[in-house]
């Protein structure tokens, strides 16, 4: 059973197209990654999905309902950590978990128990009264990753959460997720960094808003490994990623031809 | 039969169940937006400053500054004639002080470019062989040269030029008839009475466009650029992932300034009676509503600016474009039926006339429901038909 399916996204910004038919599947519990360069269209892919803009062409489904017609349903099961700025910079480290709790109409002792477990596990607690534009980059995307998972969701979306952080704060970011992945969440990201890439059990490359690769990163390797593709002894995903986004131009140029 | 009646009424009943959890929690989702944006609005002291200070501050310098009751205007006086009687003249129409003297003034033209400079507004010349003419029993002519920059203060200096040599006038033909032994003719008087502002004051004129335009300037601004500070910040598109309907979240936004809005009419209203001796004739069921009803109105544009806008700067810009002419076209400062009549039809769809209508209605002629039910009832009709737009507007544009 899949949490996330994209089907043929499609989607124009005037004379450009952000996405052009993605679609790729992702099974529930799974931490799956897009990866891609700048304006590969991996944000627009993760606003179609959590609802935010409409499609031109294509179905978004999240939790087996279509994102178009799914309304709150929809928006119950899936919780969001946007690119950029997404919480109340007036407001502190509480006060936001409150609101965002009382717009999924959290139960009281519900948000109780949970926001004191999430601001344990994201280190937020001695913060909790700290306004959210005096967090460090890190705490901040700690906190809108704790306002997201308030209401448990069984969906994810996170959009490039690492950029901006620093190393330590990096890696706690990714041990939760993990961590969040191991209790039954489907959790997909958008990074820029190759590197991040190993750590999903499954990742898609993204290219002008199309899917070049996916697959299981141990299994791309693999096989870009005893590709010809590969002058390497020991490649690594930038060097797939680069190699596949190269073959990707020279058949658009071939076409264009 | 049974069967299917108990499970239609058993799947009616969780309708209404699940009706019911949806309400409530719009409920729980609105007070939640209402309490976020009153706290925030609380900690920005620049928002408390433009919400609550600004318009009291505002209404004591309009109070005090506009005042339309011209005394002591700066008058030169031209004595070409330099006789007892051009010495009197002169004395007598400055003894009431509209007009102030100024030195200068010794010939017409020293006198005009006195005026030119702005040293005063108006000049007085009283013609050589002023005298000699009165005594003649001749025609005279006292010539007023007028600083026409500013009509309203030149129309002050010309009536009451005009009306102090007209009851000379009259003196004199009196004396010519008692003379004759004739009896003077039958005079009608007029003998104007002001109701509803006995003392032509003008802070009780100015005082509900105070109101009027203080709270179309602060409501309307506030609300546009809120939404547009939501959507700059990127919080907008994380409210709308949550199961809040765009409508309840609307309805929180706009409900904090519909009760700082209240306030400031409260509280102006408090500086006016205080302050400028505003009288509040009438019942306060009709302030209230028509301020309820004018409040929709001016939320209502708002969120429809908001709607047009994609920043706080265009918002801003926006909310100054409609409220310079929304006052303008108004009757604040000038009456609506001194407009062309291609600018009255406008004035009919603009909210601001209904509710300085109410206001000057309601306060200083203490006019009831039965008085200004069609202007409230036009406030309620533009609220709800702006409301209505900038709401689907809005959830398009949201969805």
């Amino acid at each position: 059973m899949n949490a996330i399916e994209a089907q043929e996204l499609t989607r124009d910004f005037g004379a450009t197209r952000a996405l052009d038919g993605l679609s790729f599947a992702v099974p529930r519990g799974q931490l799956f990654g897009l990866v891609g360069a700048d304006g590969a269209g991996k944000t627009t892919a993760i606003r179609a999905l959590a609802g935010l803009i409409a499609l031109d062409g294509g179905r978004a489904l999240v939790a087996g309902r279509d994102v178009a017609s799914g309304g709150s349903l929809v928006r119950e099961s899936l919780g969001l950590v946007p690119q950029q700025s997404s919480l109340y910079p007036d407001l502190s480290v509480a006060e936001n978990l409150r609101f965002f709790a009382r717009l999924f109409c959290l139960p009281k002792q519900d948000f109780r128990e949970r926001s004191a477990r999430l601001l344990g596990i994201t280190r937020l607690e001695p913060f909790a009264g700290r306004r959210a534009d005096a967090l460090s980059g890190g705490m901040y995307k700690k906190l809108a990753l704790a306002c997201a998972l308030l209401h448990r969701p069984e969906v994810l979306l996170l959009d490039e959460p690492t950029v901006g952080v620093d190393p330590v704060s990096r890696r706690e970011l990714w041990a939760l997720l993990h961590e969040f992945v191991a209790e039954g969440m489907t959790v997909l990201l958008s990074t820029p960094y190759m590197d991040e890439a190993e750590r999903c059990h499954r990742v898609a490359l993204v290219h002008e808003g199309r899917l070049l690769l996916e697959g299981e990163p141990g299994a791309l390797l693999d096989d870009f490994a005893r590709s010809p593709a590969c002058r390497q002894t020991a490649p690594s995903f930038e060097t797939l990623f680069l190699a596949r986004l190269e073959q990707a131009d020279r058949e658009r140029e071939r076409g264009d031809a | 039969m049974i069967g299917k009646e108990r499970t239609e009424r058993a799947e009616g009943t969780e309708r209404m169940q699940k009706a019911g959890k949806r309400g409530r929690a719009w409920a729980v989702a609105l007070a939640a937006v209402v309490r976020k944006e009153v706290r925030q609005t609380l900690r920005d002291r620049r928002v408390m400053f433009l919400l609550i200070v600004a318009p009291l501050l505002q209404t004591v310098i309009l109070g005090y500054a506009v005042d339309f009751d011209f005394e002591n205007v700066p008058t030169l006086v031209v004595d070409l004639d330099r006789t007892a009687t051009s010495r009197m003249h002169a004395r007598r129409l400055l003894a009431d002080h509209t007009l102030q003297r100024q030195p200068g003034g010794a010939s017409v033209t020293t006198a005009t470019a006195e005026l030119r400079s702005g040293k005063a507004a108006a000049a007085i010349v009283l013609p050589p062989g002023l005298e000699r003419d009165v005594l003649a029993e001749r025609p005279a002519e006292v010539q007023v040269l007028l600083d026409g920059t500013d009509p309203n203060r030149a129309m002050v200096v010309a009536s009451a030029a005009a009306r102090y040599f007209g009851e000379t006038a009259e003196d004199l033909l009196r004396e010519r008839l008692a003379r004759a032994h004739v009896p003077p003719p039958p005079v009608i008087r007029a003998e104007p009475r002001a109701l509803y502002n006995p003392g032509l004051e003008t802070a009780p004129f100015m005082m509900p466009g105070v109101m009027t335009m203080l709270l179309v300037i602060t409501t309307t601004i506030v609300t546009a650029m809120g939404l547009s500070r939501e959507r700059e910040m990127g919080t907008l598109e994380q409210v709308l992932v949550t199961p809040i309907p765009p409508l309840v979240l609307l309805l929180g936004k706009m409900t904090p300034p519909l009760v700082i809005g209240c306030f400031d009419v409260f509280l102006v209203l408090t500086a006016g009676v205080w302050l400028f001796g505003v009288p509040v004739s009438g019942p306060p069921a009709v302030l209230a509503a028509g301020t309820l009803l004018y409040l929709v109105c001016t939320l209502g544009i708002g969120l429809l600016i908001s709607s047009v806008s994609k920043t706080q700067q265009q918002s801003f810009l926006a909310g100054f474009l409609f409220i310079m002419p929304a006052i303008l076209l108004s009757g604040v400062m000038t009456p609506v039926q001194a407009m062309p009549a291609w600018l009255r039809m406008v004035t009919y769809v603009n909210p601001v006339r209904y509710f300085i209508e109410v206001l000057r209605g309601n306060l200083l002629k203490g006019a009831g429901f039965a008085d200004l039910w069609w202007r409230l009832g036009a406030l309620g009709m533009i609220g709800v038909i702006i409301l209505f737009v900038a709401t689907m507007r809005l959830r398009k544009r949201m969805a």
